[in-house]
């Protein structure tokens, strides 16, 4: 089988998208209007006069007409047409360039426009330097003799056929007049120019994995910032791993059994309920998990109803709900952010609001500046200190509380179930599908309105001035 | 003898295959016309005739499981210039089909790009279909309908290829070429029109030592008319 190349062609070569061309050939089209294109005269060479030949300053001036841009940009632009090989130079047909002189060039044929779908194939160059060699008897450039070589042994299978093609096409060539056959031949060069550039010449045409400028290659940067880069000592983060194991392995489903028994084996979703978000009383698991890191207990959100209540006694409510309410902003919809934010304000951060956190000067400074332009994270710095102060002071004095200690002593510690065959199968089939995750969320819903009701800002004013009519 | 049909038609095929890359590459420059149209639709058909015609000829030789090893290896190599021809063909029919596109001729105002070529290509198609003078015969808008046959016959030519993959088993890079390098120079160049049926290239004469270990009959006749 053969590897063709009209064929959708997946994974032998990368084209790169080039999104200028469509752009460009309609260009192309325009600047051959009779009206209001470019003009062009005629060629002499020793017998012949050749038609559509076109100056360069008249190029780039309808370029810089057309476009509306200056001079020197219409003449990069030129040099980028004539680098594509839309346009290709009579006199010095090697240096792709477009001079804003009186220098020739002429429009190349639609077949030898760049085009996305069609690559320059070596079967074709082969032919094309092989009628070359014929047309110069044998004296090809050197670098034309150096691809000749290597194509003539790796396409060596095929070169009987390029031999045969080369001589009909050089044939067949014959067949026109003489002026179209030097346009011919002028066209054939530019486009092989452009498409196998010289030795030492860049191509415009480079792109690819193959090619010679990588814009990516810059390792200096690279390892530059690998210098700056902080590194740990592999028996620091190895302890850290090893804590981080020890303490969780009971925990681990994998590692260890889940008790009562875990419901994908058994079929028995007992453990599901008892571990629901808004469970009344927790496992023991569950609670010992909170102990292992502040982070964990604000996690589970029992945890966190759990610490809330805590908090409530001890009066200090606003550090949770300010972190609660940062959270809200940053998961929430982009519509209610300004809305969110302006609260936030109104109720934590204002000097004299109703819950105002105690954050530090600083902090505070840059949260209300940024709150003039309200995004997903304006409240992150704040948010963090307020989680540190949580964290180092709230936190330790919880796990230490009354509180603490008697969810521990009513949690529940289920005892691991033994399920015979029959049972287990019983079992699988008095599976039920459970509630349903609308009515769950529902009731979480009334349960956040009913919380928002009852812990509304404590105005201490409001609440001092009542103590004082009470008296 | 089945070898020498052979070459003759891969010969024509040859000749109406470079023929018709010299029309595509005419297409949307200012020597695009109403003939060349038409040529291009003509050579196409005859291309696609003598397709045909090699293929059935060439499977055919290639199943017949009693020839020689050496025979095998010429047919071989025939098959290769074959497929090779028909990628060819099958690329310059795709991209026919594109400028075509882009290059509409019954528009207002034609906006054909001025390459400098002016003159007719009725000779090189006079080549492509060996006859003296080419006759037009189409009518006006063959750039419309011309396109939709195109379409059909660009999907049989590939449907042609994949058959032909599938059905014959040739390793094309198993084939070593005749052909030393440089070996177009030492062709015979006549410059008339040929007629299809005989071939003007003559290498053996030469004494162009074949590179491969092939000793069967070469493919290029010593005849020239």
């Amino acid at each position: 089988m053969t590897i063709r190349t009209a064929r959708p062609d997946r994974v032998q070569q990368f084209h790169c998208r080039m999104h200028c061309l469509k752009k460009l050939e309609a260009m192309m089209v325009e600047m051959q209007d009779t009206k209001s294109g470019i003009k062009g005269s005629e060629q002499k060479l020793n017998v012949t006069t050749i038609p559509h030949v076109i100056s360069g300053k008249d190029i780039i001036a309808w370029i810089a007409n057309k476009l509306k841009i200056t001079p020197e940009e219409a003449e990069a632009f030129g040099t980028m047409l004539v680098a594509y090989g839309y346009i290709y130079p009579l006199q010095n047909h090697r240096k792709l360039v477009m001079c804003n002189d009186a220098s020739l060039y002429r429009f190349q044929t639609p077949y030898f426009w760049p085009t996305q779908n069609w690559v320059a194939e070596d079967s074709d160059y082969a032919i094309y330097l092989a009628k070359r060699n014929i047309r110069k008897k044998g004296v090809l450039e050197p670098y034309e003799q150096a691809h000749y070589n290597h194509l003539h042994k790796w396409l060596n299978h095929k070169w009987d056929f390029i031999v045969m093609q080369a001589t009909e096409q050089y044939k067949a060539g014959k067949e026109r007049k003489k002026a179209d056959r030097v346009v011919f031949d002028c066209q054939e060069r530019a486009y092989w120019i452009v498409n196998r550039p010289p030795r030492r010449t860049h191509s415009a045409m480079d792109r690819g994995p193959d090619r010679l400028m990588d814009p990516n290659a810059d390792e200096n940067m690279f390892y530059q910032q690998a210098i700056m880069r902080s590194k740990v000592k592999s028996s620091v983060s190895l302890g850290a791993l090893v804590k981080y194991t020890t303490t969780y392995k009971t925990h681990d489903p994998f590692l260890a059994p889940c008790t009562p028994s875990n419901p994908w084996q058994t079929d028995n979703d007992t453990y599901w309920t008892l571990n629901t978000r808004s469970v009344q009383v927790p496992t023991k698991m569950r609670v010992e998990r909170w102990s292992f890191s502040f982070f964990e207990l604000l996690n589970d959100l029992r945890g966190r109803d759990d610490f809330k209540i805590f908090l409530k006694k001890e009066f200090s409510g606003e550090n949770l709900a300010f972190w609660e309410a940062a959270e809200e902003l940053k998961w929430g919809t982009a519509a209610s952010m300004s809305a969110k934010a302006e609260i936030i304000f109104k109720t934590f951060l204002a000097p004299g609001a109703p819950r105002w956190i105690n954050i530090d000067g600083r902090t505070m400074g840059l949260t209300v500046k940024g709150l003039e332009h309200p995004q997903r994270y304006v409240l992150e710095a704040a948010q963090t200190h307020v989680f540190l102060l949580m964290k180092k002071d709230t936190f330790f004095r919880y796990l230490k509380s009354p509180v603490y200690k008697d969810i521990q002593k009513k949690a529940l510690n289920p005892e691991p179930h033994n399920f015979s065959p029959a049972q287990l199968e019983q079992n699988a089939q008095n599976r039920s599908p459970g509630i349903h995750p609308m009515i769950i969320w529902q009731q979480e819903e009334e349960e956040k309105a009913k919380a928002a009701a009852a812990s509304a800002p404590v105005d201490v004013k409001a609440m001092m001035s009542k103590i004082d009519r009470k008296k | 003898m089945g070898k020498d049909e052979c070459k003759t038609m891969l010969d024509a095929l040859n000749k109406v295959t470079a023929c018709y890359r010299h029309l595509v590459i005419a297409l949307g420059s200012t020597s695009d016309s109403q003939n060349l149209r038409e040529e291009l639709k003509k050579t196409r058909k005859k291309a696609q005739e003598l397709a045909v015609a090699n293929r059935t000829k060439l499977t055919s030789l290639l199943k017949d499981k009693s020839i020689s090893k050496d025979d095998r290896a010429e047919y071989e190599r025939l098959w290769v210039l074959f497929s090779s021809s028909m990628e060819l063909l099958e690329v310059d029919m795709k991209r026919s089909l594109e400028i075509g596109q882009d290059f509409p001729l019954k528009v207002p105002t034609r906006h054909l790009i001025q390459t400098g070529m002016t003159g007719s290509t009725t000779t090189v198609a006079a080549r492509a279909m060996s006859v003296q003078n080419m006759k037009y015969e189409a009518d006006s808008n063959i750039d419309t309908t011309d396109l939709r046959e195109l379409r059909s016959e660009i999907s049989q030519v590939s449907q042609m290829m994949e058959e032909m993959e599938m059905k014959v088993q040739v390793a094309p890079w198993a084939v070593e070429a005749k052909q030393e390098a440089g070996a177009e120079l030492k062709s015979n160049m006549s410059v008339g029109n040929s007629s299809v049926g005989v071939i003007s290239i003559c290498e053996e004469d030469c004494g162009t030592e074949p590179i491969t270990s092939l000793s069967g009959p070469d493919f290029y006749c010593a005849e020239c008319t």
